[in-house]
């Protein structure tokens, strides 16, 4: 598995729940409204908090990049 | 409605037809959910001459797959309700709004119209929620008792989503009673403009969300040339006339379309979240008291009256490829439907799914759905909801039922159409 993760700045909306479940990784700005990505790697020790963000993004915004 | 052929009908799980709007009426549906989560997960539930048949979809992780799916599971060949047909009774093909559209343009369309019902955009509002619920509940101030969905629970939806839109308020009865058609086409109640000998048959359904969605329209259609007329900044009405989507400017029939699917849906499953709500926290006295001992628990009670009530029944799809789902094969050009109030009771999913339990945590339900067509009106939903309830029961703690709620005949709708209410203690 890679570990770089990205937001499809197209489909987030703000709901947050990937800052909640991974506040190391995401990042809510207020200049946009939207979650960005503040780590370029993700260590092994926050995959699963990442995968945990994947699943409960109700957008379904957030996603590996390989 | 015409009834399924006798050999279709034996091939149904222990009978159960998940078309007739009777057992959701009666509010039966909980246990034939159970018994098909258990014993027939993917099955087929044949249609009939009028209704299309379709794979019945009853599990949590089934209903994720399909909806992040939204190129093999697609939404243009119909959402469902209506009697599970494609068109629906009244709109032809031709203009469709986002619920009825695939990518790549929905994302477009939905983008138009986003930054309206952020989370920020919501907290925003806040302070304007709470003075309408307020305005509201002054109207029963002082009264023993009343009709909770005409009176209160209707008005909060409307009010916010009409406001948004930039209708006045003398119009806000007429939007009640269109969305009451297109949705509640199927219950006699709503059928009042049909002939009397056709109120209750399939054609009187029919006939009703038709002349709900033509008078809808036409309403929309007159509003549209006012603003063009009359440009207005802010409201969601005007931003559609100035939008465009691939250099285009959106057509009349799109903007119309896009008016008629927040009206409806704004109105017609917040409300339902709301009476829902207060029927299960009169059910559950220990857990009601606890909510009006600690409201800090507001928000998440909130979340576990969505997950209870899930307002919305279901939500179709149509699939594009021949392909799979636990283990059944689906093939192209077959529906399928996501039944939300089973997902929502997953026992895979929710520990003891069927306690109420206000601090539920995790609670994951997916009573918005999620993905591509996640709930747009979302944040707007848990707002009103949760401001209705902190004002409600505070201003009157001892609101009780006070007789049986006449529940809505449909199975796409979770409707509650009247619900009798004591305002203060009985003496
Ligand atoms: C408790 C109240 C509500 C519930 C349970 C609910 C439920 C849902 C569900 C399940 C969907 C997903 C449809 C799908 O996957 O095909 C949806 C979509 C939608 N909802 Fe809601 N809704 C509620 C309130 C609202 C409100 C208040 C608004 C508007 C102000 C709204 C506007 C929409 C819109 C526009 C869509 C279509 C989104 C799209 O296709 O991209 N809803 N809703
Ligand atoms: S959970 Fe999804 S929609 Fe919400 S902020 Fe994160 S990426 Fe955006």
């Amino acid at each position: 598995m890679s570990h770089r993760v990205e937001v499809d700045q197209q489909m987030c909306e703000g709901h947050g729940k990937c800052q909640a479940s991974a506040p190391e990784v995401f990042e809510h700005r207020d200049e946009d409204d939207l979650s960005h990505v503040i780590l370029d790697e993700v260590p092994d020790t926050l995959t699963a908090k990442v995968d945990r963000a994947i699943r409960l993004c109700p957008r379904q915004a957030i996603r590996w990049v390989s | 409605m015409s009834p399924i052929s006798p050999e279709a009908a034996a091939t149904l799980p222990h009978g159960i037809n998940l078309l007739e709007g009777r057992l959701f009426q009666a509010n039966e549906m909980h246990e034939a959910f159970r018994i098909l989560r258990a014993e027939a997960p993917v099955h087929w539930n044949p249609g009939t001459d009028r209704f299309n048949g379709f794979w019945s979809l009853v599990k949590y992780e089934d209903l994720l797959h399909v909806s992040r799916h939204p190129e093999l599971f697609i939404s243009s060949k119909g959402i469902g309700g209506s009697g599970l047909r494609y068109p629906p009774p009244g709109q032809g093909e031709g203009s469709s709004s986002i619920i009825t559209m695939d990518p790549p343009r929905h994302v477009k369309m939905r983008r138009l119209v986003n930054k309206g019902f952020t989370p920020r955009a919501v907290l925003q509002m806040e302070p304007k929620i709470r003075a309408v619920t307020n305005t509201i509940l002054d109207r029963v101030q002082g009264r023993d008792s009343c009709d909770f969905v005409l009176e209160v629970s209707s008005q909060l939806p409307l009010a916010v989503i009409c406001g948004m839109m930039g209708l006045e308020e003398e119009h806000w009865p007429a939007m009640f009673d269109f969305t009451n058609q297109i949705l509640g086409s199927g219950d006699a109640e709503y059928q009042a403009r049909v002939a009397p000998d056709k109120v209750g048959t399939f054609e009187g359904a029919t006939l009703t969300a038709a002349d709900g969605n033509r008078r809808m329209n036409g309403f929309f259609r007159d509003i549209l040339a006012d603003r063009r007329a009359h440009p207005r900044e802010d409201d969601l009405v005007s931003i559609l006339v100035e939008s465009e989507v691939d250099g285009e400017r959106l057509t009349e029939g799109d903007i119309v379309a896009f008016c008629n699917l927040l009206v409806v849906a704004g109105n017609e499953t917040t409300r339902n979240a709301i009476s829902g709500g207060l029927i299960v926290l009169c059910e559950h006295p220990e857990e009601r008291a606890r909510l009006q001992a600690e409201p800090s628990l507001m928000p998440s009670a909130v979340e576990e009256i969505l997950r209870w009530t899930s307002p919305l029944h279901h939500m179709s799809r149509e699939a594009t490829a021949d392909t799979e789902i636990r283990g059944q094969k689906i093939a192209a050009g077959e529906k399928v439907i996501m039944w939300y109030p089973s997902a929502n009771r997953d026992e895979d999913i929710f520990d003891d799914p069927y306690r109420f339990d206000i601090t539920r945590d995790p609670n994951e339900h997916l009573a918005f759905g999620i993905g591509e067509h996640f709930c747009l009106g979302a944040g707007f939903a848990r707002a009103e909801v949760r401001i209705m309830f902190e004002e409600l029961l505070r201003q009157f703690p001892d609101i009780q039922i006070d007789g049986p709620p006449e529940r809505l005949r449909s199975n796409f709708i979770n409707g509650v159409k009247h619900l009798p209410v004591r305002l203060t203690a009985a003496r």
